[in-house]
């Protein structure tokens, strides 16, 4: 079993929904970010295109994070999904360094609040005890692995049922992503994927990503 | 991250931060000491001085506190050894600890039962091994990360090692001031040609990674012309080079330096050898995902 997804980049409309469900999903303090809207544009005027690629660690296959991290800390699942150990991370950077992706983010101001000077909102109390995140560690997306196992444990179908498949996906209202097991040969994201002629985002980087692109 | 604006994140050619700004000014200061520390025991075990390999031992503790000052959790440091299969700083912090413990074994035994010269010889050896491996390790954690192009290169430890090895023979004059004339007149040999080589390795870096790719050649850009300038020509190549061997070549041909000279050689050396490690670190740029401008 693996892990991937498969994201429709002329679906995309560039809303940031899925950011936003990744946020409140993990309770993710301010300036961080586990998935992104990267714009941007190629070609000149008049013929100019813009892209809008929405982007998160790769869950890659063969992870420059996992190997360069001295502790162990980052670690690769069976199914692929790679993740941090937060109790193990030293915090040395060192994958942050060597993700190609610039994936990885350290989280450093327990502080901070978003609304600085105000208490803090009911759902920052809740998020600080259901998804506590310890400071000095480094982060990612990881696929939201805990909606991944309970609903596998409930007997749910990630990237069929939403209850089992990470939160940017279901968010999506252009249902631009699509989710679900890369070595299964007869799943609906494979299907996608080579109808589609899905790709990974820079192969050049040598890591064999989890996330198709399909222009 | 949090200093990128957003609209720049991954759509323009990034400078890394983590292993340079806030704690990350002391991985540059561990590695700088991690290469004088290795340089220094294997010269100071060469020309037999005792107070060059202590140096050489504080040097390496010294390393291992600026590592520590690095980590956010630094109490977990132990975990290090976890992974030395794979990971370059695993691999560093196993030959700090085992340079450590063994040169402490050597010094003891070498100041207080100078009988044992078998067992002060193998110790010196081993030592010697890891002091080497200590210096190298800090070119290749640099080297390995495929993502930076600048770094990516297989020069990256041949020139750590070389700085740190012109580095630790500086201070090992220093040491020997004053002392044995004749040792003195070798290591001012030695160093010349250490400095000749570390100038060429550094042209031979700066020349193969400009054709190795855009984001390689616009970082050496910024090393020899633009915001980094000031920081390769007067940290790097002023300190680091021209004056140490301006000074080499006028004591040659005088016969011999003032003190005055020869300090001024050893600052300037210790200088040159800190900067190349902040200029080669913050040269480090991540390649943009999407096109860049
Ligand atoms: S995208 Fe980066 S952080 Fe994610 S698995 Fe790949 S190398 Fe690791
Ligand atoms: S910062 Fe943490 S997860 Fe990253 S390499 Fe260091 S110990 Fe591993």
């Amino acid at each position: 079993m693996r892990w991937g997804m498969a994201i429709e980049l002329k679906r995309c409309v560039g809303c940031y929904e899925c950011v936003l469900a990744c946020k409140a999903e993990h309770f993710l303090p301010p300036d961080i970010f586990w998935n992104r809207v990267l714009i941007g544009e190629t070609g000149k005027y008049p013929t100019v295109t813009k892209l809008i690629y929405n982007v998160r660690c790769n869950q890659c296959a063969d992870p420059a994070c996992v190997k360069v991290c001295p502790t162990g800390a980052t670690q690769q699942r069976e199914d692929g999904i790679v993740w941090v150990d937060e109790d193990k991370c030293v915090g040395c950077r060192y994958c942050m360094i060597a993700c190609p992706y610039q994936m990885r983010m350290m989280y450093e101001d327990e502080n901070a609040q978003y609304f600085p000077g105000q208490e803090l909102t009911e759902h920052e109390k809740i998020g600080k005890e259901l998804y506590p995140h310890q400071p000095g560690v480094v982060q990612k997306c990881v696929f939201c692995k805990e909606r991944i196992d309970a609903g596998i444990e409930a007997g749910l179908t990630p990237g069929v049922d939403r209850e089992a498949t990470p939160a940017c996906v279901i968010s999506c209202p252009t249902k631009a992503i699509h989710f679900g097991d890369l070595d299964d040969p007869n799943s609906e994201i494979n299907r996608i994927i080579k109808e589609k002629h899905g790709h990974p985002f820079h192969p050049e980087f040598d890591t064999d990503p989890s996330i198709y692109y399909i222009d | 991250m949090s200093q990128i604006k957003p609209y720049d994140f991954m759509v323009k050619y990034q400078q890394q931060k983590d292993w340079i700004d806030g704690r990350g000014n002391f991985i540059a200061f561990a590695f700088f000491l991690g290469g004088i520390s290795g340089g220094l025991y294997l010269a100071a075990a060469y020309f037999d001085s005792l107070l060059g390999m202590f140096v050489a031992w504080l040097l390496s503790l010294l390393m291992g506190v600026s590592y520590m000052a690095h980590l956010s959790h630094p109490f977990r440091s132990w975990r290090m050894f976890m992974k030395p299969g794979t990971s370059w700083i695993a691999r560093g912090f196993i030959f700090i600890m085992l340079f450590i413990g063994l040169t402490t074994i050597q010094l003891i035994l070498s100041q207080w039962v100078p009988e044992a010269t078998g067992a002060i010889t193998v110790l010196k050896v081993l030592a010697g091994i890891f002091a080497f491996a200590q210096s190298i390790y800090t070119g290749f954690a640099v080297s390995y990360v495929s993502a930076i192009k600048v770094w990516n290169s297989a020069i990256v430890p041949i020139l750590f090692v070389t700085c740190g090895l012109s580095g630790g023979l500086a201070i090992l004059l220093a040491i020997t001031m004053g002392g044995d004339h004749a040792q003195l007149v070798m290591l001012e040999n030695v160093i010349r040609v250490v400095l000749i080589a570390l100038a060429i390795i550094i042209g031979v870096y700066l020349w193969n990674t400009t054709y190795s790719s855009t984001a390689a050649s616009d970082a050496v850009k910024r090393l020899i012309g633009g915001s980094l300038a000031l920081l390769f020509w007067i940290g790097v190549f002023l300190f680091g080079i021209a004056i140490p061997i301006i000074i080499s070549i006028t004591s040659y041909f005088a016969g011999e330096a003032s003190s005055g000279l020869l300090i001024t050689a050893i600052v300037s050396e210790i200088i040159g050898g800190l900067a190349l490690r902040f200029a080669i670190l913050k040269a480090g740029m991540y390649t943009p995902l999407l096109p860049a401008e």
